[in-house]
């Protein structure tokens, strides 16, 4: 039974990542990455720099070598498999085009690399420069193309060789952010029509919650989080990704007391609010819980309307788009944000400094797992 | 343009100009006195004359000498820049313990001055058998001058974006693939520089080669030799031609580090 | 990658380091090796013998001749790094990026033509019925004698040094903040100051590096002071050549070799130290 469910599971799984850690010297990059990516997945591994996600991307393109676990690729262990006896071509951040030839030579350079006789060559590379639609630039200089056509080639150029697996390290963050929409479009795209899989570093959370079926949070070598942009949105594991992801209120509390039957009762700056049992079933009064609720859940009231709620003051705003951000401080210092549209803060006719009552509807509480443990 | 004086920049100017005119009346000097029939020539110049160039041109001693420097020169150029480039990439790629050791080795022969390097090289060869024949001034040559061609060709790798040979590998090429068609190609143009100033070093070079060529002279040591026996402008028209060829290599050499990234269309 | 070195890693990095062991460090080695041997009848025999250091640095010749070569060479480093610097300045602040490309191609080309040439061709410019002293006497001066002195070994040493020196120089001052010159004019300091009390203590290190290339080139030149010093009293260049050439002594040779690679380490350390030296504690 054992052995056909591990069967199962590496046909399943294309990369599995079994406990690897990478130090470089002192410094450890990688802490003990234990996952794994599905065939035809598009994954997105993200983290701010220096977190390790792109020491885990070469370290599956076989530029590093973990220094302890074990990567799996198609079901072979790879630690120690040279990068180019590897087929998992990368997309760089920095392109990494070949200046000294054209883009027909740029996209055929695997093929070449792999003994493919000329005319083979230069009618897979054709194929490419037609589905990446570059046709026309097949003869020109790299330094004559402009940056959504450099990232065309370099797609071309990764996939000459049809592979199961395509890593791309940052490769949209030199793009101004209209083509960097139209290129996540194009990629995604892409990756639902060739069926094959994409690991996909990057620092910016738009790209990786968009394109995505899967997200890694990374910080300081650790993985944070793995989980459907979805998932990871609404139920951040810990701190760290709530605040990475920006767009959530946290709260140190302490339960007071049951509420209800299936419920507790916390309290924060006065304010009461309760927190479902299904997430916290073993907790006991006065206990510390941290707990989230995301911006857009928050609601505001005029001071005087009479709601249950923390009472703060407005510090500042920020639009985004058909919303703004409402920045705030309570007595105590504490920090909130909420999300609305411009037509409900208009009714509320806030300016800096304006008094405001926060509150929220239990069900929009979340409690962070990992902090509570 | 407040913080500017015009009588400052003036006198800069004059400065660098006078500079100028100090570092190349010599160079200027030679070329003139190279066509001037008076043997010491001075205020007023003597009559227009080829008379030098046709000296040299009828001397045996000064083709067989050419002919020296022109075999030294070339296959120095060819071991300075194998072994330069070999130097650079390590530099530029690999990071080991005595590393320091091997950059100084491998860039201090420059300070070194001529003299001490020709007797060394006089007294090594001279035991293994090597002093007086060409291979000696080849040796010497390629000590001196693969530190320039290592300095050229490093330039211009640390100009390279070090994820082209990731990106090589990544696609399948191995490190002699990627070598072959990645690095070599990024790097030729300094390769053919390297090649050009390192020949241009070697045709110039006069006192190792002085000590340890015996009878096979290179053309600057039998300068040497004419400077040390009667003084002869034929120095001037021999040192004229090297100044016009060792300029052909280095507008050569020029022109390749600074045309832009290959253009191909 | 890996950390063994690799059969690649080793046929790229391999030939430099054996040519430069065999060819120029051994025989450097080799040259403190034969100070230590005998000449008899023209002919070099090991041997582990004093006598040659003792030779040699018992001679008043020898010292004569290390004293004046190290005032040449120092008077000379001196001298080019002052010439220099105006010039470098001028480069460096004054002129365009096209222009001081230009320049720099132009500093370039004296190391391409043969010094021995222009030795020669300053020898016709500096003796007493050359072009210098007839530029001189159109106006009732001279004649000065300007060869087979101290001068013309300076001379000549200056242009054998100042292309380097000004190329070094610039190099350097390129490299100083250019938000330092205007914070400085800012604060009111003059342009004249700001050139001693901010762009020189900024450009510190490169303008010692170019005053020690000077040095050393100087140093071991005996072009200058055999062809327009006139070769006596020697120098310690031509000793080492008169040794070798004439007297076959060669691990006489050797000693006043060994001498100048001591004194120019010595004389390089000290630069270096003085040159990184920072203010403070």
């Amino acid at each position: 039974m054992k052995v056909n469910a591990e069967m199962e599971q590496q046909s399943e799984a294309i990369v599995k990542f079994d406990n690897v850690v990478k130090r470089f010297g002192n410094f450890t990059a990688v802490e003990k990455a234990d996952f794994e990516i599905g065939r035809g997945e598009f994954l997105a591994i993200m983290g701010s720099s220096g977190c390790g996600k792109t020491t885990t991307l070469r370290m599956l393109a076989g530029l590093e070598d973990p220094t302890e676990g074990a990567i799996y690729l198609d079901g072979e262990k790879v630690n120690g498999k040279a990068t180019w006896d590897r087929d998992t071509p990368m997309v760089w951040q920095s392109l990494a085009l070949f200046p000294f030839l054209t883009v027909q030579e740029n996209v055929e350079f695997a093929l070449k690399m792999r003994g493919v006789g000329k005319e083979e060559r230069r009618q897979r590379a054709e194929k490419w420069l037609e589905k990446m639609q570059i046709t026309e630039f097949a003869n020109r200089n790299i330094n004559q193309l402009s940056g959504g056509q450099k990232q065309r080639v370099a797609l071309a150029r990764a996939l000459v060789t049809e592979p199961k697996i395509l890593l791309l390290d940052e490769p949209l963050s030199a793009l101004d952010a209209h083509l960097k929409v139209r290129m996540q479009a194009v990629l995604s795209n892409l990756q639902k029509d060739l069926g094959i899989t994409f690991v996909y570093v990057t620092h910016s959370m738009s790209e990786a919650f968009s394109m995505a079926d899967r997200v890694v949070i990374m910080s300081r070598g650790q993985i944070e989080q793995i989980g459907t942009p979805e998932e990871i949105y609404r139920e951040p594991y810990n701190r760290f990704v709530a605040e990475f992801l920006g767009s959530a209120n946290i709260f140190d509390s302490v339960i007071t007391g049951p509420s209800g039957s299936d419920g507790w009762k916390v309290d924060f700056e006065g304010g009461e609010t309760s927190l479902s049992k299904d997430e916290l079933p073993n907790a006991v009064q006065g206990q510390a819980v941290t707990f989230i609720v995301s911006a857009e859940n928050m609601q505001l009231s005029a001071p005087d309307s009479g709601q249950p709620g923390i009472l703060a003051s407005v510090a500042g705003e920020e639009f985004i788009g058909g919303t703004a951000m409402v920045f705030l401080e309570t007595e105590t210092g504490h920090e909130l944000k909420v999300q609305k549209s411009h037509d409900e803060l208009s009714l509320l006719n806030l300016h800096a400094g304006s008094k405001v009552i926060v509150h929220w509807a239990p069900e929009s509480c979340h409690i962070l797992p990992g902090e509570n443990l | 343009m407040g913080n500017e004086n015009r009588i400052v920049n003036g006198l800069l100017k004059l400065h660098i100009a006078l500079c100028l005119l100090f570092i190349f009346a010599p160079i200027a000097g030679s070329f003139v006195f190279s066509l001037n029939s008076d043997r010491f020539p001075s205020l007023p110049l003597g009559e227009f004359s080829t008379e030098w160039y046709r000296l040299i041109w009828e001397d045996p001693l000064v083709w067989q000498g050419f002919a020296n420097t022109v075999v030294v020169g070339l296959t120095v150029a060819v071991i300075a820049t194998l072994l330069g480039f070999g130097g650079a990439y390590t530099d530029f790629r690999y990071n080991f313990t005595g590393k320091s050791f091997y950059l100084a080795l491998a860039m201090l022969p420059p300070t070194i001055p001529v003299v001490i390097m020709g007797l060394a090289m006089l007294a090594f060869l001279s035991r293994v058998n090597l002093s007086g024949t060409t291979i000696s001034v080849i040796i010497a040559h390629g000590v001196m001058c693969s530190p320039f061609a290592m300095a050229i060709i490093r330039l211009r790798l640390s100009q390279m974006d070090p994820d082209l040979e990731a990106a090589s590998w990544n696609m399948g090429g191995n490190q002699w693939q990627t070598l072959r068609y990645v690095i070599i190609p990024f790097a030729k143009p300094a390769i053919f520089a390297a090649l050009f100033i390192t020949m241009a070093v070697s045709f110039d070079e006069f006192a190792v080669a002085w000590f340890v060529s015996g009878l096979n002279e290179t053309l600057p040591v039998k300068i040497l030799g004419f400077l040390q026996g009667q003084v002869s402008p034929r120095i001037n028209a021999i040192g004229s031609l090297a100044f016009l060829s060792s300029m052909t290599l280095i507008i050569l050499a020029q022109l390749l580090l600074r045309s832009p990234e290959d253009k191909k269309s | 990658m890996t950390k063994r070195p690799t059969l690649f890693s080793l046929i790229l990095s391999m030939p430099l380091l054996i040519w430069q062991l065999t060819f120029f460090l051994f025989p450097l080695l080799f040259l403190v090796a034969i100070s230590f041997w005998t000449v008899r009848n023209f002919q070099m025999q090991p041997d582990i013998n004093f006598g040659n250091w003792e030779r040699v640095l018992t001679r008043g010749v020898f010292w004569d001749a290390y004293f004046r070569t190290m005032v040449l060479a120092t008077a000379a480093a001196a001298i080019t790094s002052i010439i220099a610097f105006p010039a470098s300045y001028a480069i460096s602040f004054k002129m365009s990026e096209k222009a001081k490309r230009w320049m720099i191609f132009i500093l370039i080309i004296p190391f391409f033509t043969s010094y021995l040439v222009r030795v020669y061709s300053l020898q016709v410019f500096l003796s007493d019925a050359g072009i210098v002293n007839a530029v001189f006497g159109y106006v009732g001066l001279g004649p000065f004698p300007m060869l087979n002195n101290a001068f013309g070994v300076i001379v000549g040493m200056i242009t054998l040094t100042l292309p380097l020196v000004i190329l070094l120089q610039t190099f350097s001052l390129n490299f100083v903040n250019r938000d330092l010159i205007e914070a400085a004019h800012n604060l009111r300091c003059g342009r004249l100051r700001t050139v001693f009390a901010v762009i020189v203590p900024s450009a510190k290190v490169g303008l010692v590096v170019a005053a020690l290339f000077a040095f050393i080139l100087s140093f071991g030149d005996f072009v200058s002071p055999l062809y327009l010093g006139g070769g006596n009293p020697p120098t310690l260049s031509i000793m080492i050549t008169d040794f070798t050439k004439s007297g076959q002594q060669w691990p006489r040779a050797a000693v006043v070799a060994i001498m100048m690679i001591v004194t120019l380490l010595t004389v390089a350390f000290a630069a270096i130290t003085y040159a990184y030296k920072e203010r403070g504690k």
